[in-house]
């Protein structure tokens, strides 16, 4: 397996450095290549654009924009960047017992099982 | 008694100690200093602690025959070395980083894609530099693709280009990753005005299932059928996102961008650290090869910002966009993308363009798997 590896990468290598002379010889410079990479670089993502761009007017050109979503009864949502930043701040910074906590939290306080204001009234409860 | 000390001497000859040179003192420092930044600075933890540790390990001298040196045919750092040079690592990498890349951004807002391409000039900059000051058109190649601040497509590229320089390569292109925030910064301040950096783009707009599905089977077509040379790693990328995206695959992309992911960068990183042995890296060309691969960072960066710029020329008002995010054109993701977060906060803090930053981000690890692949197919 190894000796017959060994031999591939012998024929690439060689092939290799014949395209490598035939290309320092045409293009000593590099100018050809720099010219042609960077265009077919710019082709490939302009067309990869334009494909997106049509895909995305076609399959969901209605999507509501968070933007306008945001301001509604004067409440702060976080914008779609905000939550991104938050989520990649938590990913970077936090473990998992971080997370575990702050779920716990978030349940209890959407649960209504966690009082930031006590009533302070004594009840006792008979046995 | 004679035998004894015979044997004593025998094995001494044998120690590390005995076969020291000054050049694997100075690569095990380096080693050591990278473990030490990693852990220190947090900069790119996962890759410079395996390739430091793989430094120290590649730079314990030894007495060639025992069949342990990372070139020794069979030894067993030799066939974990395979990986990476007959390039089998990198493409398992880019199926992890496909199934843990969310292209929302990306899809989105499709025109900051050209971002990514104009990036990659950094590429070809250094490749005509490289050119002369006297590599050869492949050694050029590969050294130049580290302006694409890909590791994985470092490694690929020169692995077929130049495989008796990968060594160099891979550890230029992952420290100057590392060194992202550093590079990038100066650069950044350096060529947008106070007024630029303010400028706040428009919320994207949400990005439907179907889109997301839709993305990695035509952006796989598209790329591969025009650098069909770059199918590995384009295929493995978009593969790896369609398996996060396609909501069958749960359990197959989590592997891919758990386990997999992470056994391949250990593998990679060790090796590739192992791969710098003194005799084989302490030499002029290796201190070529890091200058160059900083100046293409520094190319890359410049391009990205510049045509950022460039293109506000073209927009409205209300769809201008940051220079800031045009860093995040070359593909460390997602270092590149925080360092356009951080610095647009720093003049506003309410300002969040990471996942603006984002879309020319993961533009610029499609832009470099493409680079790459042009380069193959005139070079390879």
């Amino acid at each position: 397996m190894n000796g017959f590896m060994l031999s591939v990468n012998m024929l690439q290598a060689g092939h290799v450095l014949r395209k490598s002379a035939e290309m320092a010889e045409k293009d000593p410079h590099g100018v050809i290549i720099t010219v042609v990479s960077v265009a077919v670089v710019f082709a490939v993502l302009l067309i990869l654009y334009f494909a997106y761009s049509l895909i995305g007017k076609s399959v969901n050109g209605k999507m509501p924009k968070f933007g306008r979503q945001s301001s509604a009864a004067g409440v702060h949502k976080p914008s779609a960047e905000e939550a991104a930043a938050i989520a990649l701040a938590l990913d970077s910074e936090l473990n998992g017992e971080t997370y575990a906590a702050i779920g716990a939290a978030l349940h209890n306080y959407f649960n209504d099982t966690v009082h930031d204001q006590e009533s302070y009234i004594i009840t006792i409860r008979r046995k | 008694m004679n035998t004894v000390i015979d044997s004593l001497q025998q094995f001494l000859q044998y120690t590390g100690f005995a076969n020291m040179t000054w050049q694997h003192i100075v690569m095990i420092c380096i080693g050591i200093a990278f473990i030490t930044v990693a852990i220190k600075k947090d900069w790119e933890p996962l890759l410079l602690v395996p390739i430091g540790f793989g430094m120290i390990i590649g730079n314990i001298p030894f007495t060639e025959g025992l069949q342990i040196g990372i070139y020794e045919e069979g030894s067993v750092m030799n066939i974990l070395y395979s990986g990476v040079r007959y390039g089998w690592y990198p493409p398992l990498i880019f199926l992890g980083i496909g199934a843990m890349t969310d292209f929302s951004a990306l899809i989105s807002q499709p025109r900051l894609m050209l971002i990514g391409a104009a990036a990659q000039v950094g590429i070809f900059g250094a490749y005509v530099i490289a050119l002369h000051l006297g590599f050869t058109p492949a050694e050029s190649g590969a050294i130049g693709i580290i302006g694409g601040a890909d590791g994985p497509t470092a490694i690929f590229l020169s692995s077929k280009l130049a495989p008796e320089l990968m060594g160099a390569i891979a550890v230029s292109a992952y420290s100057y990753m590392a060194l992202v925030p550093v590079i990038q910064r100066p650069i950044m301040l350096m060529l947008t005005t106070k007024k630029e950096r303010l400028i706040r783009m428009k919320p994207a707009r949400q990005v439907s299932q179907k889109e997301k599905i839709i993305f990695p089977i035509v952006g796989f077509i598209l790329t591969a059928m025009i650098v069909p040379s770059g199918m590995p790693l384009l295929g493995m990328l978009f593969f790896g996102n369609l398996l996060k995206e396609s909501g069958v695959t749960k359990r197959l992309a989590e592997t891919a961008r758990g386990p997999l992911i992470d056994v391949v960068t250990i593998l990679i990183g060790v090796t590739v650290g192992c791969s710098t042995q003194a005799n084989v890296f302490l030499s002029g060309t290796s201190v070529k090869i890091f200058l160059l691969g900083l100046l293409s960072f520094v190319i890359a960066t410049t391009c990205g910002v510049l045509f950022a710029k460039f293109m506000n020329l073209f927009c409205k008002e209300e769809n201008k966009i940051n220079p800031l995010i045009g860093n995040a054109g070359v593909s460390a993701v997602p270092d590149s993308a925080r360092v356009s977060q951080n610095v647009g906060r720093e003049f506003d803090k309410n300002n969040h363009l990471l996942m603006h930053a984002m879309a020319p981000n993961v533009a610029g690890v499609i832009g470099s798997a493409v680079a790459a692949g042009i380069l193959l197919s005139f070079l390879g």
